[in-house]
């Protein structure tokens, strides 16, 4: 079987490259919610919680522990959802930060802890929560 | 020679096992789940071209599950999910590119491993969402694969340049 050239694979690899960046920056530069952003924490597979971070007054946090018995510290902030503290060695989960739009959830994968925000007006909460 | 065969498949199994547990101490810049260098995968894609499937199988099996216990068990489904894909993508790739292409393999089986990866924490955590982290996985992905392919491609040439295999 002919083998492909260099170029052949320079140039495909290239197009994957140039679609994930598009697809980054279109992700990125989507408009804000116009309607106050909500959060959904899901634990093993399952919505655990709905926060509608509009609504959040007052800073406060929780602890959410998995199946598997880890647990992920969150802080809730007006309009804004972290988590603070975590068991597993990598704290990828800590160093996300704070999360206010719809781009990139947080997740905490030895955890099975996946948070999300989504604009609180259409967008399919409705269906997700059931 | 199966003694031969055997310590071959040891040796590289301990170097891929020192390689990963060595790399999961460097601090990533970018806090993304998943993302890592990847730099075990020297010794898959060179053990792939050198002594073929069956022996790669072995070590790259080996290797995930003796991690598991330096790591922890808590990522081994994400783990075994990247490496299986990685692995059968390299089965094609092995017909597909060259001794002197091995960076072409090292980028492709990354981004199957990402595919893994990725496909799994969707089907665990139930989130369709975790989907856009291929947006960041792919590029880093790519770019960590063709330099660790290269790192194989020279060591298969210049091992083979010795007379070793």
């Amino acid at each position: 079987m002919k083998k492909p050239s260099n170029r052949f694979w320079a140039l495909l690899l290239g197009g994957i490259l140039l679609l994930c960046v598009a697809a980054g920056v279109y992700l990125y530069t989507r408009p804000a919610p116009t309607v106050g952003p909500v959060a959904i924490i899901s634990l093993d597979g399952e919505i655990y919680d709905t926060i509608d971070l509009g609504a959040v007054e007052e800073e406060y946090t929780f602890t959410v522990t998995g199946k598997i018995g880890l647990t992920n510290d969150i802080e809730v902030a007006p309009g804004k959802i972290r988590v603070c503290r975590a068991d597993c060695p990598d704290q990828i989960c800590v160093g996300q930060g704070w999360l206010d739009t719809d781009f990139i959830p947080i997740a905490c994968l030895p955890n099975t802890l996946v948070i999300q925000v989504v604009d609180g007006e259409g967008s399919g909460i409705d269906s997700m929560v059931g | 020679m199966k003694t031969r065969r055997l310590t071959t498949c040891a040796l590289l199994t301990a170097i891929a096992l020192t390689i990963f547990v060595a790399e999961a101490q460097i601090p990533l810049p970018v806090p993304v789940p998943g993302m890592k260098l990847g730099l075990a995968n020297i010794v898959t894609v060179y053990a792939m071209f050198a002594l073929g499937p069956a022996d790669t199988l072995l070590i790259f099996l080996s290797r995930i599950v003796l991690g598991a216990m330096f790591a922890g068990l808590n990522t081994f489904p994400y783990s075994l999910a990247g490496g299986m894909s990685c692995y059968l993508i390299m089965l094609l790739l092995r017909k597909l590119v060259s001794e002197k292409q091995l960076w072409v393999c090292g980028a492709v089986s990354s981004i199957f491993h990402n595919l893994g990866q990725v496909g799994m924490a969707i089907l665990i955590t139930g989130t369709p969402k975790l989907v856009v982290y291929l947006v960041m996985l792919l590029p880093a992905g790519i770019v960590a694969g063709v330099f660790t392919g290269l790192a194989a491609q020279f060591l298969l040439a210049r091992l083979k340049k010795g007379g070793i295999r």
